[in-house]
């Protein structure tokens, strides 16, 4: 508090307190104080604001601060929580909760389905998942003709889509996820508890 | 020489317990000496004595004499791998998905903390069990032990590295009918080694890749060459907003492989390649 508190504040808007983000979230203090080190990192490396804008954070993830992809910018669009165009430490620290190990299964099935209903109409339609699929062959190179992706698709669909009407709602997307729990691995980051570095 | 008649000194800070064992170990006489078994018994020598872990080598003998038995052909080869179990696992849409590298924030932490990627993939177009063929015989005379599941495969170093043995997990999952997807996982040992055996393995596994998605190296290197003939520009979508908003079927391309020493310009004099990606 104090001097060091308020200096803190003007060089980062949206900074928060660490006792208090550990008491919000399934992180300790000291765990809430490493992020921040890696937050200062990430959100001053292209304009030094105190703020993760999307250029850093593609920076942050493909070290190349160009790189546009689709799915960066849906992570991107849930962590940026107050829709502003630009993630807080507050938001920083409380998105990145639900891939803490010890966040609930539910909050990551709820993220996942978030992450991939494009267009948050409550459903991941099937046009969506076609765009997505489209969208990891280019970054991966992998050129396969349409009638492939249609049976990936299908055989998707099949299983996931049990009242067959064309889109996943979030009971199907929860029962889907509980056959194939490898769909959560990108959920989980265990350098959250583990690895992160003090100062 | 003093040693010979056990004529030595221990220093005065020396506990008498600890002179007492050093005295028995430096027995000039192999028969009075103490043994191995009785120094792990010594009450001096258990206090605070973790006991090392040995780490066992899970190899399958008859797996590594198969390989190098030359009197067997290929097709028997094939029938040991399809023998105990079907096919390989297949990967739906969202998985395929999840390999995205815009979905893997561990990116995050590795800049920040010179972490490297522990998995890597690649994809082929070949049959499984020749992948799963190709992939033993380019391990074994690297040092490794393999050991067979069915599509899942362990690698294990018989050098000991950094941090103990290198063991590599690979998994082969079918993505189309004939696309095939293999994942290598670290499971143990130190993670620069697992960096640079993967370099070595797809130096050799140059054949059956059809694409990689390992460009998380520590070190970007320019002009990889793992990735498929083809123009780069076709594929790199030109901004996330034209793919958001297209609503009509974006890519129109055949599966024919291009010929590996073919030019951009051969293959639109070929006319065989259209593609497409907005």
């Amino acid at each position: 508090m104090g001097c060091f508190h308020s200096k803190v504040t003007r060089q980062h808007p949206g900074y928060e307190d660490p006792v208090t983000l550990a008491s919000q979230t399934a992180f300790s203090v000291s765990e809430v104080e490493a992020l921040f080190e890696l937050f200062k990192s990430i959100s001053s490396s292209v304009v030094d604001d105190g703020l993760i804008s999307k250029e850093e954070f593609q920076l942050a993830l493909f070290k190349n601060r160009k790189k546009e992809n689709i799915f960066a910018n849906r992570i991107f669009d849930l962590f940026d929580a107050k829709k502003k165009g630009i993630i807080d430490f507050g938001d920083f620290v409380r998105a990145l909760n639900v891939f803490h190990p010890n966040a609930s299964q539910e909050d990551k099935i709820d993220f996942t389905f978030k992450l991939y209903d494009m267009d948050g109409t409550g459903f991941i339609e099937r046009h969506e998942v076609k765009q997505m699929l489209i969208a990891l062959l280019c970054e991966s190179e992998m050129k396969l003709a349409d009638e492939t992706i249609e049976a990936i698709l299908d055989k998707t669909f099949l299983e996931a889509d049990i009242n067959q009407d064309g889109k996943i709602d979030i009971s199907e997307w929860q029962n889907f996820v509980s056959r194939n729990p490898s769909l959560l691995k990108i959920m989980t980051l265990p350098y959250l508890r583990y690895a992160l570095p003090i100062s | 020489m003093k040693i010979f008649k056990a004529d030595f000194d221990c220093p005065p800070w020396f506990s008498s317990s600890a002179k007492k064992l050093i005295k028995r170990i430096l027995d000039p006489n192999p028969l009075t000496r103490i043994t191995v078994a009785e120094i792990i018994e010594n009450e001096w020598f258990k206090k605070g004595y973790i006991p090392p872990r040995f780490e066992r080598a899970d190899v399958s003998l008859d797996d590594v004499d198969a390989i190098f038995n030359e009197s067997r052909d290929s097709r028997n080869l094939v029938e040991q791998c399809e023998e105990g179990s079907a096919v390989p696992a297949t990967m739906n849409a969202f998985e395929l998905i999840s390999t995205s590298q815009g979905l893997n924030l561990s990116s995050l932490f590795e800049k920040q903390m010179g972490l490297v990627k522990r998995e890597t993939r690649f994809t082929s177009k070949c049959p499984a069990n020749e992948i799963i063929s190709k992939i033993e015989k380019t391990a074994m005379p690297m040092g490794f032990g393999v050991k067979k599941n069915n599509y899942k495969m362990k690698l294990l170093g018989e050098k000991t590295g950094r941090k103990g043995h290198l063991a590599v997990t690979t998994e082969i999952f079918q993505v189309a009918p004939s696309l095939f997807m293999v994942e290598l996982r670290k499971s143990e040992g130190d993670t620069l080694e697992f960096h640079k055996f993967y370099n070595n393995l797809s130096t050799g596994l140059k054949d059956i890749v059809w694409t990689t998605t390992d460009r998380g190296k520590v070190e970007e290197k320019d002009g990889d060459p793992f990735v498929p003939n083809s123009p780069k520009s076709a594929f790199t979508p030109k901004s996330e907003n034209s793919l958001k908003n297209s609503s009509k079927a974006l890519i129109c391309i055949t599966e024919a492989i291009v010929p590996k020493e073919a030019t951009s310009e051969q293959q639109k004099a070929k006319g065989r390649m259209h593609t497409k990606c907005l």
